[in-house]
């Protein structure tokens, strides 16, 4: 479903050129539930932002359903990032001058045509089964972390979407939240068939999934 | 539908959150658009002024003045003997027109400074002294009581039709000074009547309110001892040609004068002359409200580019949720346009009050090219710096725009 072909990343910095990716190809079938897992800047949130198309490669190819992404225009982009995948940002990335509410529909605000649900009551189901609800009106600086990252899988999820990344997604949270997070994120994919990629520096996260990818300096490694 | 309505709330509720910024932002278009149009108004006002004034003296109007006083590009030129006058008129040549020329009058003119005295207030006033034809000449109305008449002009009698300003000045209501006697130049006065006030003076022009107005026979006695006119007017009646008019009154004083003694001048040429000084202040005017207008736009730039800039990371954000570059270009579109419109509205609301308020002590009179122009540039200033930033951000990926500090 979603693969990447020898994709680079290359950052100029003060001494040269720096390879937060060299070569990457992975390839991620529909309904699987994988992890990429590596340690602190080996170049997870790199990768992770290039299969949401929300980074270009320096070099190599995204393919979607084996076409590839460099040739796609900006509104079949944009209606993939919105529709077809929800992002969880490692950092959130909530508009802090919207309410949690708004936050979370922002992704339906940008969609032509009409919506085949109730997106507000969706939001609150969603806000609810976080156990966040009582924080729909209130702006995200007035969250904690945790707080914080529910409302990012919660925007993640609100467009019902087939591809769902999430950078880090139990982070923030205590081991009892975090459990509930990947119970939901293993649900989605068991019973929605769902495609759920998660990245984790925490090995007891990754073997949750069905498959690990390990990533090291910017490379794929058989295993750590 | 629901998309501008999304998007318009969305630019509302950003300015709800910026307020300061916004009101800014509006300010600086409003005073740009502002500044212009009363600046241009201002000129206009002035022109329509003496257009006016003109205008009621009708435009089969001739002054005949000593020296040459219009030059051949119809320009003023300074006047015979740069600035001094050598000749000026007298009764003969008053005579001598009133038998040679067929107008509907001939009016002679000699003013001078005087000090206007009554009981014990002393106050400067303007002596006008002509014949009773020179009240249906200017359209001078009395308020209270009368005007001067012929056999006053005929009798040399001491009597005084005093200008609304003078009158107040000396016996505070006007109706009061009918009958009073007023001194000036060694003569006692008897007012016959007051004016209706007719404003001018304004312009370096005659001042008629503070004037006081008595037969030129009169005159003669003690202020006007040597028995001269500075000015004759002639109005033609209204089936008379002006041009031919104008011709007859050259061959009659030619017959005393040289050719560069006098000028014949028609309104129309005066009015010219004034009305080509007028562009001249026109185009300066114009040209401090351009360079207000670019200051006002260099602000709005400034904010708008900041505002945007300000925002990358916003517009990332809305980038990885589904956004397109036209829906963040449309985003910024729309509050450009709002800031750009309230702000501009505001001004040309504001500038027609400020408009309606001087137009009681000074003309002014509002352009709708002027409002127009000023209007479109500033918004145009307004939507450019808040769209171009906004398109810059766009075109970067996402994950650029988030990090972009
Ligand atoms: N814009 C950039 N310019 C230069 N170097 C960058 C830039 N973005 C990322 N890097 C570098 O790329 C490498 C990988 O970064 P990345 O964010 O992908 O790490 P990560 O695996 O997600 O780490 P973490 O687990 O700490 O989130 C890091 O060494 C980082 O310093
Ligand atoms: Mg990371």
């Amino acid at each position: 479903m979603i693969a990447t072909e020898k994709v680079s990343k290359v950052y100029q910095i003060a001494d040269g050129e720096f390879y937060a990716l060299k070569d990457v190809s992975i390839n991620i079938k529909d309904h699987e539930f994988v992890s990429i897992l590596g340690t602190s800047g080996s170049g997870k949130s790199t990768l992770m932002h290039i299969i949401g198309l929300l980074d270009r490669p320096s070099s190599g190819k995204v393919l979607i359903d084996d076409k590839d992404v460099s040739l796609l225009s900006d509104s079949e982009l944009s209606s993939l990032r919105g529709q077809a995948i929800g992002f969880v940002f490692q950092q959130f990335n909530l508009i802090q001058k919207l309410t949690v509410l708004e936050n979370i529909l922002l992704p339906t605000q940008y969609v032509k045509g009409k919506l085949g649900f109730d997106a507000k009551k969706y939001a609150m189901e969603l806000l609810t089964r976080f156990g966040i609800s009582e924080k729909a009106n209130i702006y995200p600086n007035r969250l904690s972390g945790g707080q914080q990252q529910r409302v990012a899988i919660a925007r993640a999820l609100i467009m019902k979407p087939t591809l769902v990344l999430a950078d880090e997604p139990t982070g923030n949270l205590d081991s009892k939240t975090g459990e509930e997070i990947l119970k939901l994120l293993e649900s989605l994919n068991e019973e929605l068939g769902v495609t759920v990629c998660i990245v984790t520096h925490d090995k007891n996260v990754a073997h949750r999934t069905k498959r690990q990818i390990f990533v090291k300096d910017g490379q794929i490694v058989a295993k750590y | 539908m629901n998309y501008f309505v999304f998007q318009i709330k969305t630019a509302l509720s950003n300015f709800g959150r910026n307020k300061v910024r916004t009101v800014l932002t509006s300010l600086g278009i409003l005073i740009g658009v502002l500044s212009v149009v009363i600046l241009i108004a201002l000129g206009l006002g002035l022109r329509n002024f003496i257009q006016g004034e003109f205008d009621s003296l009708g435009s089969n109007l001739l002054f005949i003045l000593p020296g040459d006083v219009i030059g051949d590009d119809g320009q003023f030129s300074g006047g015979g003997g740069g600035g001094v006058i050598s000749t000026s008129f007298d009764e003969r040549d008053v005579s001598s027109l009133r038998s040679r020329i067929n107008a509907e009058f001939i009016v002679p003119l000699y003013t001078s400074n005087a000090r206007a005295q009554a009981g014990d207030i002393t106050k400067s006033a303007d002596v006008f002294a002509s014949t009773q034809e020179a009240f249906t000449l200017f359209n001078f109305e009395p308020e209270s009581g009368d005007l001067f008449n012929e056999s006053d002009v005929t009798k040399r009698s001491k009597v005084v039709v005093l200008g609304n300003a003078i009158a107040k000045d000396l016996f505070g209501e006007p109706s009061n000074a009918v009958g009073q006697t007023v001194r000036f130049s060694e003569q006692r006065f008897k007012v016959l009547g007051v004016l209706k006030e007719e404003g001018g003076g304004n312009f370096g022009g005659p001042n008629f309110d503070r004037g006081l107005f008595i037969p030129y026979t009169t005159s003669f006695v003690t202020i006007n001892t040597d028995r001269k006119f500075f000015a004759i007017y002639v109005r033609g009646s209204f089936e008379q040609d002006v041009e031919e008019l104008k011709s007859q009154i050259e061959r009659a004083l030619l017959r005393r004068y040289d050719e560069d003694q006098f000028s014949v001048v028609k309104q129309t040429e005066v009015l010219n002359a004034i009305q080509s000084i007028f562009s001249i202040i026109n185009t300066v005017l114009l040209a401090i409200g351009s360079i207000s207008l670019v200051v006002g736009g260099i602000g709005i730039m400034n904010i708008m580019y900041a505002n945007v800039t300000e925002r990358t990371k916003e517009i990332g954000i809305r980038r990885a949720v589904g956004a397109t570059k036209k829906d963040i270009l449309f985003q910024f579109l729309t509050e450009s346009v709002l800031l750009s419109v309230v702000g501009g509205v505001l001004a040309v609301v504001l500038a027609a009050l400020i408009v309606a308020v001087v137009q009681q002590f000074f003309p002014l009179a509002l352009d709708a090219t002027a409002v127009l122009v000023a209007l479109g540039i500033s918004s145009a200033i307004g939507i450019f710096f808040g769209v171009f930033p906004a398109r810059r951000a766009a075109n970067l990926t996402p994950i650029e725009a988030i990090r972009y500090e």
